[in-house]
């Protein structure tokens, strides 16, 4: 198996208190990773050590085949990182954002593809970052995470404060960069996404492996979303760990 | 003091009743007048209490002066104040967008240069002090306004994976643009006394700026303000006191918090 990302044993310190225990998964290339959880399950801190916003505090992290849990900024290198919205600076232009993060403007177009329309990122450029509203910084920080090109990207709870039609413009054009060779790691609330977009996911409870769902998993979830809903709200409900 | 201290918790009051007003959770509370002047009338109390206090130990005399200064002070900010608009709200805080995004491009260095350059036109016929205060005091000025640093986006970049070198860059546009014109300008038109004073003055200014961006990168912005001025007057005091050892201490304090900075970089706590 092509695996782009394999963690084994890993494990998440905030502060003195450990939120992340011995999470074991895997990412094949070219496939879209569902991470789901109650808040506070462990979802951002895992993706952000995952991306080198946070060390790892145990445990075996390799991308692309090579060991880097003790190294952050190769990790921090290797993704494609959407910074949270409500840290974008408000004194600083949309195109500011992306030059910061990808360059030149024109290079970022070209890596943001169709994401560049569908985000609708061309009225947001010359706008503050103070001036936008909650649903245009998050368009601005998703289009953050493919400014810099990279195959890899990790993106935490996308769809949050985007309108109905963008929510369902982004999955589409998200599945159809995966089908093209990108690999995506996302932190999801929304049930019925993960089933219909992801290929594999996992289900956090109290910053442990609650649920591996695997390929068939995801295959039958598709079939079924809404017997893969209740059987999951039923998970989160009780917060067991087991897989 | 007692004039300031009455405006400070005149302000502070207004402040928080502002933000009550539009954000907060008490909104209702904050609108309605009767509460409104029943929570000013408490904080500035407290206020004055403390005033009393201070004024008791360090001056008894001064208190005949000091309370109706103070009382002065909060009345004026309250009549002044009202329910003021959050900057957002009101759009100022846009104006201070631009204007401190325009300050940071080399035009704004360039064209500050040219000003403090045709200001040595009328300045020549003052005597050698003067002249060399004017070139001193108008340095500090466009300096200071040259240098301006939005701690969010100082952070924003370090999460961003940018490193001390880039972000001074980004900062360090304007004054770049400024040194380059201005010091061989003023040397040219004023002697090389008068191009030495831009030039040290424009560097204490990069100097303070710099130490601004790393704390920034380091720690929140009331206590990186603090941390600065602490390095800050440590340095006056040594470039005064010890000047030889200053090439010494500066460096070293800077290049410590380089190296803690650089554990910052893409860190996301």
């Amino acid at each position: 198996m092509n695996l782009a990302v394999e963690l084994t044993g890993v494990g998440v310190d905030r502060g003195r208190q450990r939120v992340v225990q011995d999470v074991d998964l895997t990412v094949t290339n070219g496939a879209w990773f569902g991470l789901i959880g109650a808040n506070g399950s462990g979802k951002t801190s895992l993706l952000r050590a995952l991306a080198g916003r946070l060390p790892f505090a145990g445990g075996s992290c390799r991308i692309g085949g090579e060991e880097l849990a003790d190294d952050r900024a190769a990790r921090a290198h290797r993704f494609g990182f959407s910074p949270p919205a409500d840290k974008l600076p408000d004194a600083l232009h949309g195109r500011d954002v992306l030059e910061l993060v990808g360059g030149s403007m024109d290079d970022v177009r070209l890596r943001l593809g169709k994401l560049h329309e569908t985000l609708g990122v061309a009225p947001l450029l010359d706008r503050w970052i103070g001036d936008c509203s909650a649903g245009m910084r998050q368009r601005i920080a998703i289009a953050a995470a493919f400014a810099g090109g990279h195959p890899l990207v990790i993106l935490d709870e996308p769809f949050n404060w985007l309108d109905p039609v963008a929510i369902f413009d982004l999955r589409e054009v998200l599945r159809a960069m995966v089908d093209d060779g990108l690999t995506l790691i996302t932190a999801l609330h929304d049930l019925g996404t993960l089933a219909s977009a992801c290929d594999t996911g996992l289900m956090l409870a109290d910053g442990k492996v609650a649920l591996a769902l695997g390929e068939n998993a995801m295959r039958i979830a598709a079939q079924d979303p809404q017997a893969f809903e209740q059987q999951t709200i039923d998970r989160l409900r009780s917060g067991s760990t087991g897989q | 003091m007692g004039l300031s201290a009455g405006i400070g918790a005149g302000r502070l009051v207004g402040a928080r009743l502002a933000f009550q007003a539009f954000d907060g959770l008490l909104a209702a509370d904050a609108l309605h007048p009767p509460t409104r002047k029943r929570y000013m009338a408490a904080w500035l109390g407290i206020g004055l209490g403390q005033l009393v206090v201070l004024v008791l130990i360090a001056r008894p005399s001064l208190l005949v002066a000091s309370v109706p200064a103070y009382l002065i002070g909060a009345l004026v900010t309250g009549l002044t104040g009202g329910v003021r608009l959050p900057k957002r709200i009101a759009g100022t805080a846009r104006l201070g967008w631009t204007l401190r995004a325009w300050l940071r491009s080399p035009i704004a260095g360039m064209l500050a240069a040219i000003v403090l350059i045709l200001l040595l036109l009328p300045a020549r016929t003052l005597g050698m002090n003067a002249l060399m205060a004017v070139i001193g005091v108008g340095t500090l000025l466009s300096a200071l306004a040259l240098t301006p640093v939005d701690d969010a986006i100082v952070r924003f970049m370090t999460i961003a994976g940018l490193g001390s070198r880039r972000i001074l860059l980004h900062h360090a546009k304007s004054m770049m643009a400024f040194l380059v014109i201005a010091v061989p300008g003023c040397w040219v038109w004023s002697g090389p006394v008068a191009g030495c004073v831009v030039f040290a003055t424009g560097t204490a200014i990069v100097l303070l700026m710099t130490l601004r961006i790393l704390a920034y990168r380091l720690h929140g912005n009331r206590f990186a303000d603090v941390l600065v001025s602490i390095f800050a007057g440590l340095l006056m005091l040594v470039a005064y006191a010890m000047p030889v050892a200053l090439p010494v201490i500066a460096p070293v304090m800077l290049w410590q918090l380089h190296r803690r900075g650089q554990a910052k970089t893409w860190l996301l706590a």
